[in-house]
């Protein structure tokens, strides 16, 4: 199909799924190496806790519930932005604004209050409406125009960059900022901060929709096969679309979190180093949990494994460069490993 | 023939070795596991002639044209010979073809459209360039046009590909493919099914220029299905049928009830189409001057409970009528009755929820979803149904699909292995599941059982079988005329975009359809 990305059609598959299988049925060493598949991501994180916890020049300072508390609040919106990017991915698409249009709805959403003195209802309302909105224009792109999504997405991303740049010249939109958003925004709830629970009834939702709705069922079909979702009779444009809308509206709230979070709008916030860690922590889940298969959980749990890394090699005081280098390396290394899966499954 | 010492009299080549064997296989075969596709195949070509290669599926052509091209190894015994040079058939390489001097276009040409015709010919044998690496662009030109004139190719070197016609693009690759060939007589231009794609004024315009290539000395071995072609341009025609030798025939022996009998291995009569037999049967589907694509006038009647079989080649529009009736295909004018009511299908649901259902000719790419398990795949087209309580009833749908395993006998582990690890025929049974757990009125079925097992193949007309004494009427597309035959109530031939015959049992044989599907371009339209 022609929204379909080159990469898929030279073979590779891009954004579309490795094989999952299931062998449990076909003796002891399969299922082995099935459980290794699977939990291999977890045991790698809960390492990675243990290494930074009893590591001389972090013991101190990463095992404290402040760090975690601080890591858990600040990672939520990068949760809810690896959420928003899996459901174009499970369609086979890419949406590579997913962190700029975050950048964007964040600062539309403090300028409404700032600026304009809109009720803060409208000023969320209008942030992720703005986001639903990029959403449909890159979904009516790719799907029916059939323009390849990297390249409209990442074209999107840098006009949201720039309408950024323009409107905040490069300032912090800091005063008006509406009390009830940062209240909502900072805080705990039982000990854990409150952005954790939205980003948990957010990842809730969307596994919801991708795993227990026919409409999940039917982005996973045509991201297998478009041509053959087509012929069962779905209609694969509107879906596609559809995807786009609710990554882009994810985005959006992803935004209005961080005004509440953070108590205002920084341009600095929302770029593209966002949307690479959300690629990296979907292709990474992708080879956890259903090995072979965009899933919300293994996502989840790949978010934390990167952020605690970052976390843990800032506090060890490496150069900030390590972390560019940790995180690109580690998309690649996903990338790398759920298409080495997804070969092995198909044997090819 | 003429002799050697003929030719040596003789200044110019090319024409002195005119009748001479260019190209002698000798004792050819190809076994794969559990069948022999070939079988001992002797025959010349001789030089400076065209020559057709002919025989129904399965007969074992394109395994030759593999084995020429190199892409195989025949079994060892076998010797090829091209010109003086004779090799081992077990030996054969595409590098060693082209060293041999065989040359191959095959029947989608390997063109690009959006580049000239300079560009598409310098992608054969690689740009000129400078020191520097930049291309020579006006010795590319030229080169080219000397190529045009030489193959009469009425383009410039700096014209568009696709601004040519059908024929004209494959003259392009045949002169691509000829190139670096010295005098006209050294090599041999292979051609599989180069017309098999194109309408009928092409084919005229592409024949009258091999007409003129071979009268120039060339040699062509041409695999082709239609016959007229054959009998208006072939110096000599080879038949194979079973993966065997069915008989060379040559000149004025190479008439229409000759290849025929050869390609179907009996005698035959001449048959016309066959009235309809009056029936009171209640009609399924009904379709009245349906155009659209290749299609220019269709028109014909499904009966409830009927299997109806469409024959006709490649390219005769089969595919897009199935396409049609499920509102996967623009139709562009004509009349689609189911149940006597007229129906307009604006998106495939719609034509779903009629109850049609349809089965893809290729079903990687249009009906398989590899990377989604076999439960996935059999309840594609149901989902819905299990949607309730607010999720979606997985144990529910899981148990339908094992129910549905069973009685399809789909060979798999379990309902949760994943789809690409079947093989072709259990992915086809799958496939077919998928569809007939709606219960459809009427299903299409395009090609079927092609790369199926012949135990599958049972398998599945069994179950198609069974949805019809449930009332499901079929319309069948096969290439496999033992399978139209041996399946089908009543078969209709396609060709020319319109109906060009009817065949009714006791008439229905695969000896009968194979005259009707490949002599059938010369009934009048």
């Amino acid at each position: 199909m022609s929204f379909a990305n080159p990469v898929s059609k030279t073979g590779d598959r891009g954004p579309g799924e490795p094989q999952p299988t299931h062998r449990r049925r076909l003796g002891g060493q399969a299922n082995w190496l099935e459980l290794i598949e699977r939990y291999a991501l977890v045991v790698l994180f809960v390492a990675m806790l243990v290494f930074f916890s009893v590591w001389s020049k972090t013991s101190s300072t990463f095992p404290t519930s402040a760090n975690i508390k601080n890591v858990l609040g600040n990672q939520a919106v990068s949760g809810i932005l690896a959420v928003a990017i899996i459901i174009p991915l499970v369609c086979g698409v890419f949406d590579f604004s997913v962190g700029s249009v975050a950048g964007l709805s964040q600062v539309l959403c403090a300028g409404f209050m700032s600026h304009l003195g809109a009720p803060l209802v409208l000023a969320v309302l209008g942030a992720v409406g703005v986001g639903a909105l990029i959403g449909v224009n890159n979904g009516n792109t790719v799907a029916r125009i059939g323009v390849n999504s990297l390249i409209v997405t990442l074209g999107v991303s840098t006009v949201c960059l720039g309408i950024v740049e323009w409107y905040t010249k490069g300032q912090s939109i800091i005063s008006g900022i509406s009390p009830d958003l940062v209240k909502v925004g900072t805080g705990d709830w039982l000990g854990i901060p409150r952005t954790v629970y939205y980003l948990a009834v957010i990842a809730l939702a969307v596994y919801y929709l991708l795993e227990h709705t026919p409409f999940g069922r039917y982005l996973h079909s045509i991201g297998s096969n478009p041509e053959a979702a087509r012929l069962v009779g779905l209609p694969v444009q509107r879906y596609v679309t559809l995807s786009f809308v609710l990554s882009g509206a994810l985005a959006g709230v992803a935004g209005v979190l961080l005004v509440a979070r953070n108590g205002g709008a920084s341009p600095q916030v929302g770029t593209v180093s966002d949307t690479l860690q959300a690629l990296s922590a979907a292709y990474l889940g992708a080879t956890a949990i259903k090995p072979g298969r965009f899933n919300v959980l293994g996502t989840l749990i790949a978010i934390l494994f990167l952020s605690f890394t970052v976390t843990g090699l800032s506090l060890a005081g490496v150069a900030n460069w390590i972390n560019d280098v940790f995180n690109g390396a580690a998309l690649f290394i996903a990338v790398l490993i759920s298409t080495i899966i997804g070969r092995k499954r198909t044997g090819s | 023939m003429t002799t050697a010492g003929h030719a040596r009299l003789v200044p110019v080549g090319a024409v002195s070795l005119r009748g001479s064997a260019a190209l002698r296989l000798q004792h050819v075969s190809k076994t794969f596991p559990g069948t022999v596709a070939l079988d001992d195949v002797t025959f010349d070509v001789a030089s400076g002639q065209i020559h057709a290669l002919l025989g129904g599926n399965g007969s074992g052509k394109s395994t030759l044209i593999k084995i020429l091209a190199g892409v195989y190894e025949g079994d060892p015994g076998g010797t090829i010979s091209v010109g003086s040079t004779q090799i081992a058939a077990d030996r054969t390489t595409p590098a060693q073809a082209r060293t041999l001097g065989l040359h191959f276009v095959h029947q989608n040409p390997a063109v690009f459209p959006a580049l000239t015709v300079a560009e598409n010919i310098a992608i054969g044998t690689g740009f000129p360039t400078s020191g520097g690496g930049a291309i020579r662009w006006r010795t590319l030109h030229r080169r080219t046009q000397m190529l045009l004139d030489r193959f009469q190719i009425t383009a410039t070197p700096k014209t568009p590909m696709s601004s040519l016609r059908p024929a004209e693009r494959t003259m392009v690759a045949i002169a691509r493919a000829l190139q670096d060939q010295e005098g006209d007589a050294t090599g041999v231009l292979v051609l599989d099914e180069p017309t098999a794609s194109l309408p009928q004024s092409e084919v005229d315009l592409l024949m009258a220029a091999l007409t003129r290539y071979a009268a120039h000395g060339q040699t062509i071995l041409f695999v082709s299905h239609r016959l007229d072609e054959v009998i208006h341009s072939a110096q000599q025609a080879t038949v194979l049928r079973d993966g065997r030798l069915a008989g060379t025939v040559h000149g004025a022996d190479i008439t229409e009830p000759q290849l025929i009998r050869l390609i179907a291995g009996r005698d035959l009569d001449r048959v016309f189409p066959e009235m309809p037999a009056a029936t009171s049967k209640d009609i399924a589907l009904s379709v009245t001057e349906l155009a659209g694509g290749p299609l220019r006038s269709v028109t014909f009647q499904l009966r409830r409970g009927e299997v109806l079989g469409i024959g006709g080649l490649l390219g005769s529009g089969r595919s897009e009528l199935l396409k049609m009736l499920f509102g996967a295909y623009p139709v562009k004018r004509g009349t689609i009755n189911i149940d006597g009511r007229p129906i307009k299908f604006r998106h495939i649901g719609e034509a779903m929820s009629a109850g049609i259902a349809y089965v893809p000719e290729d079903r990687s790419t249009e009906a398989s979803f590899p990377a989604m398990s076999l439960s996935e795949n059999v309840n594609a087209a149901v989902i819905s149904q299990y949607w309730s309580r607010l999720r979606l009833q997985r144990r529910h749908a899981d148990r339908d699909a094992r129910t549905a395993i069973k009685n399809f006998r789909v060979h798999a582990a379990s309902e949760r292995q994943t789809m690409s690890t079947l093989s072709g025929g259990n992915q086809q049974k799958v496939i077919l599941a998928r569809w007939l757990r709606r219960n459809p009125q009427i299903l299409l079925l395009d090609e079927p059982t092609q790369g199926v097992d012949v135990q599958a193949r049972a398998e599945i007309y069994q179950l198609v079988r069974q949805a019809v004494a449930h009332g499901t009427s079929v319309l069948l597309v096969t290439s496999d005329f033992e399978e139209l035959s041996r399946v089908c109530d009543r078969v209709i031939v396609l060709a020319n975009g319109t109906i060009s015959a009817e065949l009714q049992p006791p008439h229905i044989d695969p000896a009968r359809l194979t005259e009707l599907v490949f002599s059938a371009q010369e009934l009048p339209a």
